[in-house]
């Protein structure tokens, strides 16, 4: 018995409504309510950045919002996920284009899955945080891999230059 | 040595039983709202995924106060289910809230300060209620340790049911559930005390709430300890009325919470304290 595949059986989720109008946030609170039931998942809809596994994100991004969408991002600890939630999130909807939006949060923070649908049906959203818990075991065994350098670092003016290792080290992921 | 067993065993497996009965209590209250609810084990998955997060500590002691309060927690039950005295087990239990409270303010967060702060609050309401009960306790069985109670002739039930009353009253304040969940409040201040913690230091405290769950329902239990279908009786009866109370009903704001303890429940317990002096002399 593996104690690691018990991991994606409790995904906790974050929901953050980055200015959208409130209709998908309906429906991801439709999952939670006895029809869909996400919690029979093990699914649990935290509020908390710092013990989330997958951001769920709704609305276009407003450019009011996009500092505190990279803020909850950045408070994740990893390993994480982000799923897009609806036309608005993912493209930026009827939205786009227009001054006080951004196009969509792939602009600003990677996505792994978007959900498509204005406002995005319950079935929709449960398939897409699915997905995503497949992309958060990939990126756990990632992380848990461990990175053997090529590059010897080299000395300069007395200085150890660590910048191709690092450059080595970002290629490496996700081969 | 035979007598020993019982309590080392159920004192290492305290964590075990309190996530059971709390994967439990999640499918109860799924059921009661006509959902189906996770798993039974579903607590012990939470505990594995939260193992494998990045550790991200706030700082350094941040973090020690949250495994402080979950050892000193462990350590309260570990002197109740010996048979020790009621009141330092109440005592080691404020010990360990206390530094749950100290963690909560020593962060910069604000909805930690303010969970920090509610959780002084609910102490206040259902710590003098706990000690008023023990000290009925103390005046029919004549001594302050909780192995007495399995000696006394009677299940404390028929002799102080008011006290009974008490505890019930104060329970969801313990256990942090509706309509006193003012300390945690989810959907308010997203947990409180607990904001900070992640990853592995979330996991004492996620722990800390299954042994606050035995403990809660031991002390249920010790109302009907000297019959033991009673004890269970009691403990099935509590765990359903304080999961009925959470789904049916809102939440109140502290001052309510304090006023009702204050004004309800402490003079119930005073009030069996009086019957218990008067009954005995």
């Amino acid at each position: 018995m593996k104690l690691n595949s018990f991991r994606k059986k409790s995904p906790w989720i974050l929901h953050y409504n980055a200015g959208g109008c409130n209709g998908c946030d309906i429906e991801i609170l439709a999952c939670l309510a006895p029809k869909y039931d996400i919690e029979r998942f093990g699914m649990i809809n935290t509020g908390n950045p710092k013990q989330s596994d997958i951001l769920l994100v709704t609305g276009p991004v407003t450019k009011r919002s996009r500092e505190r969408l990279v803020e909850i991002y950045a408070q994740m600890p990893e390993p994480k996920v982000v799923v897009s939630c609806g036309s608005c999130a993912s493209t930026g909807g009827i939205f786009r284009g227009m001054y006080n939006c951004e196009g969509g949060i792939d602009q600003y923070i990677p996505v792994d899955v978007y959900v498509c649908g204005c406002g995005a049906r319950p079935e929709q959203i449960i398939d897409g945080v699915v997905q995503a818990l497949a992309i958060l075991e990939k990126k756990t065994k990632e992380l848990e891999q461990s990175v053997r350098l090529k590059k010897e670092p080299v000395m300069e003016g007395g200085q150890l230059n660590r910048r191709n290792i690092a450059g080595e080290i970002i290629k490496l992921p996700g081969q | 040595m035979n007598g020993l067993l019982v309590p080392v065993l159920l004192i290492l497996f305290a964590p075990l039983l309190g996530g059971l009965a709390y994967g439990f209590e999640r499918i109860i209250r799924a059921r009661m709202q006509r959902r189906t609810g996770p798993p039974l084990l579903q607590p012990f998955y939470d505990f594995l995924k939260l193992a494998d997060k990045r550790k991200m500590i706030v700082h350094s002691t941040h973090a020690f106060l949250g495994i402080m309060h979950f050892l000193s927690l462990w350590f309260a039950l570990a002197v109740l289910f010996l048979g020790g005295d009621l009141i330092l087990v109440i005592f080691l239990h404020l010990l360990s809230t206390s530094l749950l409270i100290l963690s909560g303010y020593s962060t910069r967060s604000i909805f930690s300060h303010l969970g920090a702060n509610r959780t002084a609050i609910s102490v206040l309401a259902y710590e003098p209620v706990l000690i008023l009960i023990a000290v009925s306790v103390f005046i029919l069985t004549g001594s302050f340790d909780s192995a007495s109670i399995f000696s006394y002739s009677q299940p404390l039930l028929f002799k102080m049911p008011l006290a009974f009353v008490a505890l019930l009253m104060i329970l969801p304040i313990k256990l942090k559930k509706s309509p006193f969940d003012v300390a945690e409040a989810h959907q308010e201040i997203t947990g409180g005390v607990e904001l900070e913690f992640s990853g592995i230091f979330f996991e004492a405290i996620y722990t800390a709430k299954w042994l606050d769950y035995v403990f809660c329902y031991t002390l249920v239990y010790l109302f009907g300890a000297n019959n033991p279908f009673m004890g269970l009786a009691l403990v099935i009866f509590a765990f359903l009325y304080v999961n009925a109370l959470d789904n049916s009903s809102a939440r109140v704001n502290y001052k309510q919470m304090l006023r009702f303890s204050l004004m309800v429940a402490l003079p119930v317990a005073f009030i069996n304290l009086l019957i218990t002096i008067l009954h005995l002399s």
